[in-house]
């Protein structure tokens, strides 16, 4: 098992007010799966994204990450986890400005202290495999949504992490790039990755394995999508 | 991993060319002030030293000390003062010195209708060689002047100008009036010393007029008069009493040794009283050194000052930065950066700034330094030699510090960005 969700629950306080985003949460994911997690906005899904993704610790509960109770590491343990263990796709696609696409993926092998010439070796052999070869020295405002989308896709994948964490990562693209972008999931699945996926959109989330639906900080439905329902979107 | 650093560092103070560039002005400015600041002082201190050497080397100068009236009544009878004996017998005793007594006097000189009052100086040959200071025309007094009490005088430039304008007045007669001879009548009924003053007035032939010599230390050498010791003591003084003298030392080394024997020969001949005092020239060099030390210290301040205030305009702007960037920090953190790789990241760019602002400070304080020396050189008379010195240690130092303040006022905040929580920095507007 991959992840392990136990009991996990996260409240904001704002002045008095406590606001409870996630409430005993429980949930289960296997090496290989491809989850989507849907919900509204204010259902909590961001910050349970938060919490798969080590950016914030529970107000209580277990997080066991292949096989690590993940908050009750050190701080830089956690870093680590991030930098090895997982990868992020975002939205908004985070890339660096003033970076070529090149220097973007190279990033997390640098902090991974991979030596030079080996992040280049990398960097470009994940960019050959989203299909972004002659795009290696192009600046992130020179690129498309949807090839800053795959920039960032090959960023994630740098440290083979054992899980790709996606935060609608279709959400500022077109339905072609959108679906271009799902594809390469696809493939990815297909690969073996465990793949996570936060969205608000059910017809995305079809394209998963297994869809997750969250309201109000709990999990109300957890059951998987049939195959032959996936629709072209 | 650093050289990426740098790399990127480069590449983001790039990207703002305005921002960086004024912000580096700050430390420009700073740097450029240590820098010309020392360098003005360093040159102040050679142009003095020098200047004070221009009145002559290894000197050793003698005066009579003061005595209280209790130390007065009880040395009474005693073989005390300095006196133009004194200084015979030095020259007789210590043959490798050369010495030059001196007595002044306030006076007047005149001829026709014009005048000139100053101090005048009677003293020998050799004070014109140990100072430095030689006539320009005609000559200074000499072994045969002394011998004779011969009414002769030399003019400093401004006293000749004054008394002669263009006419040159060697050769030329004046009256010297001045110094205060005490007659002492015995009254044989009332046995009462009485005490008469008397103004003398004589005839004196120029024989010289001094080369022009400027102010130096106070004391404005143009217009200084000089006569025969031997004259002023017999017509103006009427004993033989000096005020001080002059020596010079042909070993810079022996000058304590010789200071010490110098000491010890004069209380013997004055019967075991102590009433000399002799300073060496390196004293007068030790009070400069003090006062330029103040200079330092207080011109140094400033300019430290104007590098701190450069420092908050890096702290400032490294703070607007790491603001601007509060979801680059975040994405950084989120694929793996450590707190240190983020510190880092904002400390080198903070440096960077400083740097930059450091070597561009130097070279701007060099340039202002030498600037200034030849605005001197120019407005001040005698001011020629003040040319500013620029010592490495002071380009050390300076820099050091712009290296320090770009470290320390980037470091709040760096360790601002390195403790942004990822989750937050990542959704930041």
């Amino acid at each position: 098992m991959l992840i392990h969700l136990h009991n996990i629950s996260k409240i904001y306080k704002a002045g008095d007010v406590e606001v409870p985003a996630l409430i005993n949460l429980t949930m289960k994911v296997e090496h290989g799966e491809f989850v989507a997690i849907i919900g509204q906005s204010g259902s909590g899904k961001t910050t349970l994204l938060d919490i798969l993704g080590c950016l914030s610790h529970p107000t209580s509960g277990e997080y066991w990450l292949d096989g690590e109770n993940v908050h009750e590491l050190p701080d830089a343990q956690i870093t680590t986890i991030r930098n090895k263990k997982i990868g992020f796709i975002f939205q908004t696609f985070h890339l660096l400005p003033r970076k070529t696409a090149l220097e973007n993926v190279q990033l997390p092998l640098m902090y991974a202290r991979v030596p030079h010439a080996t992040q280049h070796d990398r960097a470009s052999e994940l960019l050959t495999m989203v299909g972004l070869t002659d795009r290696l020295y192009h600046y992130s405002n020179q690129l498309s949504g949807g090839q800053q989308q795959r920039v960032a896709i090959a960023r994630a994948l740098a440290n083979r992490p054992a899980l790709l964490l996606a935060d609608e990562p279709t959400g500022n693209l077109d339905s072609k790039s959108g679906n271009d972008i799902l594809n390469v999931f696809d493939q990815l699945h297909q690969q073996g990755q465990t793949i996570i996926m936060i969205t608000h959109d059910p017809l995305i989330a079809k394209r998963a394995e297994r869809c997750i639906t969250l309201s109000d900080g709990k999990i109300v439905s957890n059951q998987m999508t049939h195959p032959s329902s996936k629709i072209l979107v | 991993m650093i050289l990426a650093i740098i790399h990127d560092a480069f590449k983001n103070l790039s990207a703002n060319l305005l921002r960086s560039g004024l912000t580096m002005l700050g430390v420009i400015i700073g740097v450029a002030s240590v820098i010309a600041m020392i360098a003005i002082v360093e040159g102040g201190q050679v142009w003095l030293v020098s200047s004070i050497e221009r009145l002559g080397t290894n000197l050793l100068f003698v005066w009579k000390k003061r005595l209280t009236v209790e130390e007065r009544r009880m040395f009474a009878g005693r073989n005390i003062k300095l006196k133009y004996e004194d200084a015979l017998a030095i020259r007789q005793h210590f043959p490798n010195l050369t010495i030059a007594p001196k007595v002044g006097f306030d006076g007047q000189l005149k001829i026709g209708d014009r005048d000139f009052s100053g101090h005048i100086s009677g003293t020998s040959p050799e004070y014109s060689e140990i100072r430095n200071f030689f006539p320009s025309a005609g000559r200074f007094v000499t072994t045969e002047d002394l011998r004779g009490w011969r009414r002769s005088v030399v003019l400093g430039k401004t006293v000749a100008e004054v008394l002669f304008g263009t006419e040159s007045p060697i050769g030329k007669e004046v009256k010297i009036f001045g110094g205060v001879k005490k007659m002492k009548t015995k009254d044989i009924t009332k046995v009462e010393k009485q005490e008469q003053e008397i103004v003398e007035e004589y005839r004196f032939v120029v024989i010289g007029v001094m080369e022009p010599k400027g102010e130096i230390y106070g004391q404005n050498r143009d217009e200084m008069i000089f006569i025969p010791v031997t004259t002023a003591l017999r017509f103006f003084k009427g004993n033989d009493k000096i005020d001080s003298m002059v020596i010079h030392v042909p070993d810079r080394n022996s000058m304590e040794k010789v200071t010490q024997k110098l000491h010890q020969f004069l209380v013997q001949r004055h019967d075991g009283v102590d009433d000399i005092r002799i300073r060496n020239q390196g004293d007068f060099l030790g009070a400069v050194e003090q006062t330029l030390w103040t200079f330092r210290i207080v011109l140094g301040g400033i300019a430290l000052v104007a590098l701190l205030v450069g420092g908050i305009g890096i702290m400032n702007i490294m703070l607007v930065t790491v603001t601007e960037r509060t979801r680059e920090i975040g994405l950084r953190k989120a694929i793996g950066a450590r707190r240190n790789d983020i510190l880092l990241q904002f400390l080198i760019e903070s440096t960077t700034i400083s740097v930059i602002g450091g070597v561009l400070g130097i070279i701007l304080g060099i340039v202002t330094a030498y600037g200034f020396g030849n605005l001197v050189a120019q407005a001040m008379p005698g001011g020629g030699d003040w040319g500013a010195v620029v010592e490495p240690t002071a380009i050390l130092i300076a820099f050091t510090f712009a290296v320090g303040v770009g470290i320390l006022f980037g470091l709040f905040p760096a360790m601002k960005a390195a403790k942004l929580d990822p989750a937050e920095a990542l959704r930041y507007q």
